[in-house]
């Protein structure tokens, strides 16, 4: 098992319930690995620092796990097939994962309006 | 110009610039950082000045192991667009 941490963009225009449900689908994939999903974090929709395609914002949802690597693969694999995921990223924790959520997920609304203003 | 004029002058700016330097310190060896989170936008857009360039550490005193990790965190933000790759 590995720990590992992953994050993807979805489409803007998706909805709370959609990306729910992906993220359900997401959860049941590590789960029927034998692995454990440790923190979901919905950061909502955010301002990107650069444009992905036509996208100018994106919906970011944050999950921590511990799984089989094959996992993690599949996990991006279905990221991939998913065409409303416009980005993701998967890094591998080498320090035990933190109990407080980060900073940036706390005040994803504060953050949002100042951090391309300051990118222009 | 008198070449000794020249030279005193020259001395002068040099002490300008150099008496009065502030000691560059390693912002996160002083806090104790564990470790520096890719998440954290607003601790490394400290680091990335206008055009969105890693700032050099012979400017900011980060030290080496910092550095390093600062440089990995800012190339992760980058990747999930929560940092500019470049600002025009």
């Amino acid at each position: 098992m590995v720990k590992y941490e992953s994050i993807f963009i979805a489409d803007p225009g998706a909805t709370d319930d959609e990306v729910a449900g992906w993220v359900k689908g997401f959860e049941e994939t590590i789960q029927g690995s034998g692995g454990t999903v440790r923190k979901i974090e919905r950061w909502g929709k955010r301002r990107l620092a650069y444009r992905v395609g036509r996208h100018e914002d994106g919906n970011y949802t944050l999950m921590q796990m511990e799984c089989p690597a094959p996992t993690a693969k599949e996990l991006e694999r279905r990221y991939r097939m998913n065409d409303r995921i416009i980005k993701y990223l998967t890094v591998r924790l080498d320090h035990d994962i933190p109990e407080a959520p980060a900073e940036a997920a706390s005040a994803p609304a504060a953050e949002a309006p100042t951090a391309p203003g300051e990118t222009e | 110009m008198d070449p000794r004029e020249r030279d005193r002058s020259k001395k002068k700016q040099f002490r300008k610039k150099f008496l009065f330097r502030k000691k560059k310190f390693c912002k996160f060896c002083e806090e104790k950082i564990p470790y520096i989170d890719y998440k954290d936008v607003r601790l490394l857009q400290g680091f990335t000045p206008e055009r969105g360039k890693i700032f050099p550490r012979r400017i900011s005193g980060t030290c080496a192991k910092h550095q390093r990790e600062l440089m990995q965190a800012i190339k992760r933000a980058r990747n999930i667009a929560l940092l500019p790759f470049t600002a025009d």
